[in-house]
């Protein structure tokens, strides 16, 4: 029986991600700790019952139970605390698993430390170590980085529902644009505040067909600390708490190429009708190697616990896990904010833009404010906090994206190539 | 370390002999050893030390929290970055579908079939994933040496191992008479690359082949025309710009490793 009161998100700290910190990763953590403390100034560590410690990999920094240091670091080693894992999904599961420990009852308030210090070894090694999240002995032998597969899924929708490059070139020309506008932002630090244009796109360096350089996640260090506690304990560290209203989670095949037979997902969604013709029949028609079930899934289970029926009116704004913009793009049409297909219609006609009417990744998310996967999520979730609270121009200053009287908003949070993902919606008072 | 310590080091590694490689488990004696390789390009790097400190360099930068801008403002800070290797060689399993390892160095395709659902796996799963099964035993089945492109990308960048084959396409082959998909290299020129297209398994040279799926590729069924529907065709300032890349990748790779991988020379 899960206890009745909400679950709010407190507020947060940041330790910005970038390419490279000469600080290592309990440093960059004790940082957004300080800067918790200083956002909410009556928190004392008596306050906080457990920890829930984000951060994905053993390999990038060769340290087993970072974890153990980190709460050291903090003198937050007397307090129960665990580590949550699960590749890309790792920060924003953290919040999931922060949510569902106090709703058990067991904890009141919780800490969520969330980093990742990914450039200690080459860009070349990260992308390996990263690569052994997928199947190590199907998909990484045959040139199978994550660019490749998520490249090729890509192809597929691209191939059955018609968006071309140049939807995809509009993403990241939205993205990098909306993340000037993001003082902590790792494209800012690397390239500056200068908006760019389709034309840089195109002249950018091609990955993996279709994507380039520009559509593809940062490799990033950085930390992020969030604070949830209940509705009472909440009133406590905050005017402007952020409830979550509905999580789901969902998990998909681990290898992407058994998605055409993919049973467990049998009749969720007849979508044959909906194969152009040209494309021949596979045994199950959803997800197959275009779209996440995970995330759906996973929206169909938080949606009604949120109430919310019609998310592309209801939703203020949303803030999409997107490692590749093809997956933006595919996660319209997951979030059930467009049928299936037609996610190319709410980039061309501006619906997610700034000023559209639900615009998503104005942080700039992973391609452009970058994406150390343990903090990720808790960066856009703090995003979101700000959002909610009407307190962008505050930290962003007089350029930032503050979405007017945003109430509802919605982050997704996906590991492997959507083996695992979660949805958690948000609605401030 | 002293200079001498760094000496001493060099020749207790030195002095290490050759080490022969330990028995596994006594209940799975060794049926065949093709491992030399792999021991012996491992022995040194574990002989020196896989935690010991290689190196280390001293950089200056921004630190702090706080925006892009404030740390940039900051003064910077002298940092010690120190150089480590650390490695392990893994003894792996391929398990229960060894089978179709097995098969690929002898040039042949197999799949398993759920013998209540009837689904044929290639990937081949040992038991069936449908719910309604309850994990059921598969079987084993030969399948045939043909199959259709389900998806596919054309890399332009890749790190080790896959670099010096820059620029190449892979992507997931429907093998006739399966129904998932198999993830393999294409030796397909990405004009001719379309979703649907039909394609004929080939095999690497048998003395190449490591029992992995690189000892595998594709290759186009010939006669078939490219469809005017095919995502890459549709806009043919995508497959310029696609193979202008491809033509840099080609020079990158000329200059770097000296392999000339241009279609006139490698075929495809
Ligand atoms: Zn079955």
């Amino acid at each position: 029986m899960a206890r009745d009161e909400k679950v709010a998100i407190c507020n947060g700290g940041i330790f910005r991600p970038d390419l490279w910190h000469g600080e290592n990763a309990e440093e960059g953590v004790a940082t957004a700790y300080q800067d918790l403390l200083k956002n909410v100034p009556n928190l004392t560590a008596d306050d906080i019952d457990a920890l829930c410690m984000s951060y994905f990999s053993d390999h990038l920094n060769g340290q087993l139970c970072m974890g153990w240091i980190i709460q050291d670091y903090l003198g937050l080693h007397n307090k129960p605390g665990y580590r949550v894992e699960s590749g890309g999904s790792t920060s924003i599961d953290a919040i999931v698993n922060a949510y569902y420990m106090i709703k058990s009852g067991m904890f009141d308030v919780i800490l969520i430390p969330g980093w990742e210090w990914m450039c200690e070894v080459s860009v070349a090694a990260t992308n390996e170590m990263i690569a052994s999240a997928a199947d190590t002995d199907w998909d990484f032998p045959v040139g199978g980085y994550y660019n490749a597969f998520y490249a090729a899924l890509e192809v597929r929708h691209m191939q059955l529902y018609g968006e071309t490059c140049e939807d995809l070139g509009k993403i990241a020309v939205k993205n990098h644009n909306n993340s000037t506008h993001w003082p902590y932002s790792q494209w800012v630090s690397q390239h500056g505040t200068a908006p760019i244009t389709l034309d840089d796109y195109w002249k950018n360096r091609l990955v993996c067909w279709p994507y380039r350089v520009l559509n593809c996640a940062l490799m990033s260090e950085g930390a992020c600390v969030l604070l949830m506690a209940t509705e009472s304990k909440a009133r406590r560290f905050t005017d402007t708490p952020m409830w979550i209203t509905g999580v789901g989670l969902g998990t998909d095949s681990m290898r992407p190429g058994d998605r055409t037979a993919d049973f467990a997902y049998e009749g969720m969604k007849d979508e044959a009708k909906i194969y152009p013709d040209f494309v021949d029949p596979i045994k199950t028609p959803y997800p197959d190697m275009a779209n996440f079930a995970s995330l759906h899934i996973a929206a169909k289970r938080a949606y009604p616990q949120a109430g919310i029926t019609n998310p592309l009116k209801e939703l203020d704004l949303v803030e999409l896990f997107a490692p590749y913009d093809g997956v933006e793009l595919a996660l319209y049409e997951d979030m059930m904010l467009c049928p299936r297909g037609e996610g190319k219609t709410l980039i061309r006609e501006g619906v997610v833009e700034y000023g559209g009417e639900c615009p998503s990744n104005l942080s700039g998310g992973l391609t452009a404010s970058g994406h150390p996967v343990g903090a990720t999520s808790l960066y856009y979730t703090l995003f979101l906090y700000w959002q909610l609270a009407g307190k962008i121009k505050e930290k962003c200053g007089p350029n930032g994206l503050q979405v007017p009287d945003a109430r509802k908003a919605l982050i997704t949070g996906h590991g492997g190539t959507g083996c695992q993902g979660a949805v958690v919606t948000f609605e401030s008072e | 370390m002293t200079e001498v310590g760094v000496e001493e080091r060099k020749l207790k590694v030195r002095k290490i002999k050759r080490t022969r490689r330990e028995a596994k488990y006594k209940h799975y004696p060794v049926v065949e050893d093709h491992s030399t390789a792999a021991q012996e390009y491992w022995e040194p790097i574990v002989n020196t030390g896989l935690w010991a400190i290689k190196g280390y360099q001293i950089l200056k930068g921004p630190c702090g929290g706080g925006t892009v801008e404030e740390a940039l403002k900051r003064e910077p800070k002298e940092f010690m970055v120190i150089d480590r290797a650390a490695f392990a060689l893994y003894s792996h399993s391929y398990g229960l579908v060894s089978p179709f390892f097995r098969g690929l160095l002898e040039g042949k395709l197999k799949g398993t079939k759920c013998p209540k659902c009837g689904a044929t796996y290639c990937p081949p799963r040992a038991h069936c994933w449908n719910p309604k099964c309850r994990v059921a035993d598969c079987e084993w089945v030969d399948l045939p040496l043909t199959g259709v492109i389900h998806t596919f990308t054309v890399q332009c960048l890749a790190a080790a191992p896959f670099e010096h084959q820059l620029p190449f396409s892979m992507g997931w082959v429907k093998i006739d008479g399966a129904d998932t998909t198999l993830a393999m290299m294409f030796h397909i020129p990405p004009r001719e690359l379309f979703i649907g297209q039909k394609v004929k398994i080939k095999f690497v040279p048998k003395e190449q082949r490591k029992g992995d799926l690189t000892d595998c590729y594709a290759v186009a069924v010939p006669g078939q025309k490219v469809p005017k529907w095919a995502c890459l065709q549709k806009d043919p300032e995508k497959l310029e710009s696609l193979e202008a890349s491809m033509k840099q990748t080609i020079q990158f790779i000329k200059k770097r490793y000296g392999i000339d991988n241009s279609p006139e020379v490698r075929g495809w």
